[in-house]
């Protein structure tokens, strides 16, 4: 199996807006940034360079594990999809 | 535009759907709200639907008319390591013959179908609604808001079964504002297409039987397990990892998914298939010392939002709790508008009738479960002490063999340390 694909294969409405926003100055401080590696579906990335960490909510599988892992509360926002947004599982 | 109804359900799984058909059963005008475009869109879990006693009540010919896939005849257990596993299985004749114990289910159908049977019933379901808060009069729950729409939809009582992470009862008041990682798990899944014939074949499977296999060792030393479930013509493979465990180990769920379905001999076993789908979900396993608040003044909660979930190591119980806690919450609801009493004090019946059932019973039965399964020996050591010894019984050598019961107590030393092993023999006994 391509890891990489895995990610395509799950459908997605995705909203303009952003269901999940972060306070990424919270991000910058985290000694863990758990979120990274344990997020499903990869939307966490955090650059060493930058020192900077990017969310992507489009392929958010809504489980979340950011919420529960993030200790430091980052987010400014956590919230489900508008209605009719977001994930949509077809035979799972 | 603000509408009334007797009761509000936030949520349509598996608890809300059966707390909806149980109050519209009454004769009660409920509102079902749920996120998705259809019910069960959003919703995942590992596969197999165990026994829902309190739903064949309301619903005799329940397992007649439900979108099922296979009925489990024959369930395994495999102790795992990078290249060897070692398993046992039981197939008994009576899990062959109705009623049967267990279903593998798609949650997109049959949680749509749950629903549908409450609107049969006279529910009004009212979907793409994703509850923003609760709506409070006099400190009392008395509707909800829809973000993006207008109004409130009011109600006596709310019953909140908006799964895991409830934000319904926490916006009540009844849940912790934060989850302790400890007391969470991740399962993420992948659904492989294959043909019917080739899954008869491969599993030793006829008509319409299925198989289901848990696995311990097969998590990269995270915390956690895995299953591989038979539908009609597709296996559902997965992992769970403890979310506390997860997070320090710097590894991720879909690569270790990845490892798990290379290893050689679970390869075999998805051999031609083909991805469908992955998936992933928050499971409460915190057991009896997670539930919170049940009750509240025009409040109750029930599954996922209540923790209701059953994590022995073995069974991983959730929605047979859930459609359960919903039909003991539809029943309270009854009782109250009986009563026209929506306190706290007059919707403790459900708080009752939740400690008479086997959700609360078994959940109490097992609260040291969660305890004993944070020990990362379960998870590394034992699986090798078990594929090793295995091992050397079925090795031929051309040396003479070692005492059995001497040999182990060696690999046990080696790999787990005698102490560790009585101390954990220990914990086991008194969690199980």
């Amino acid at each position: 199996m391509n890891i990489d694909e895995i990610f395509d294969f799950t459908s997605f409405t995705i909203d303009r807006e952003p269901h999940i926003v972060l306070d990424p100055q919270v991000c910058v401080d985290c000694d863990n940034r758990g979120c990274v590696n344990s997020c499903p579906a990869r939307c966490y990335t955090w650059s060493e360079e930058e020192k900077k960490m990017t969310f992507v909510h489009d392929g958010c599988l809504e489980c979340g594990t950011c919420y529960v892992v993030c200790h430091r509360n980052a987010f400014t926002r956590w919230r489900y999809p508008r209605g009719g947004f977001g994930v949509a599982y077809r035979m799972t | 535009m603000s509408k009334m109804y007797q009761a509000i359900v936030v949520g349509a799984g598996p608890a809300g759907s059966s707390a909806a058909l149980t109050m519209a059963r009454a004769g009660l005008d409920v509102a079902l709200v749920e996120r998705g475009s259809f019910p069960g869109e959003k919703n995942m879990f590992g596969g197999v639907l165990h026994r829902l006693p309190a739903l064949e009540e309301v619903f005799p010919d329940f397992w007649t008319r439900a979108p099922l896939e296979r009925h489990i005849i024959k369930k395994g257990v495999t102790f795992m390591t990078g290249d060897s596993s070692f398993n046992t299985t039981i197939e008994a004749g009576n899990f062959d013959r109705p009623p049967y114990n267990g279903y593998t289910v798609f949650r997109p159908r049959f949680d749509s179908w749950l629903a549908e049977e409450a609107v049969k019933a006279g529910a009004t379901l009212i979907t793409r609604a994703t509850v923003e808060n609760v709506v409070l009069r006099n400190d009392r729950v008395a509707g909800v808001t829809i973000l993006d729409r207008q109004g409130e939809i009011n109600a006596p009582v709310v019953v909140a079964a908006d799964g895991v992470l409830s934000f319904t009862a926490k916006k009540a008041g009844l849940r912790q504002p934060t989850f302790d990682p400890a007391q969470m798990a991740v399962g993420v899944k992948a659904l492989i297409d294959m043909p019917r014939e080739v899954i008869d074949e491969r599993f030793g499977l006829v008509r319409d039987q299925g198989f289901a296999n848990e696995f311990v060792g097969c998590t990269g030393g995270v915390r956690g397990g895995g299953f591989l479930y038979t539908n009609y013509d597709s296996l559902s493979v997965g992992l769970v990892f403890h979310l506390a465990s997860l997070r320090t180990s710097g590894k991720t769920p879909y690569d270790l998914l990845n490892d798990f379905l290379e290893q050689p001999q679970v390869a075999k076993m998805v051999r031609g298939g083909r991805l469908q789908e992955y998936s992933a979900h928050l499971i409460p396993e915190g057991g009896y010392n997670m539930i919170p608040e049940l009750v509240g003044d025009g409040i109750l909660v029930t599954g996922d939002a209540a923790a209701l979930c059953n994590a022995t190591g073995l069974n991983l119980e959730g929605i047979n709790l859930a459609s359960q806690s919903g039909v003991l919450a539809g029943k309270a609801v009854v009782a109250a508008h009986e009563k026209g009493d929506f306190s706290r004090r007059g919707l403790q019946e459900y708080r009752r009738l939740m400690n008479d059932s086997y959700v609360i019973k078994d959940l109490k039965l097992y609260r040291k479960a969660p305890h004993m399964l944070h020990n990362d020996r379960i998870y590394n050591e034992y699986p090798e002490l078990v594929c090793s010894v295995m091992e050397y019984i079925y090795r031929i050598e051309g040396a003479p063999k070692e005492n059995l019961s001497k040999l182990f107590l060696k690999t046990a030393r080696e790999k787990v340390g005698l102490a560790n092993l009585a101390a954990d023999a220990f914990s086991a006994w008194r969690a199980l």
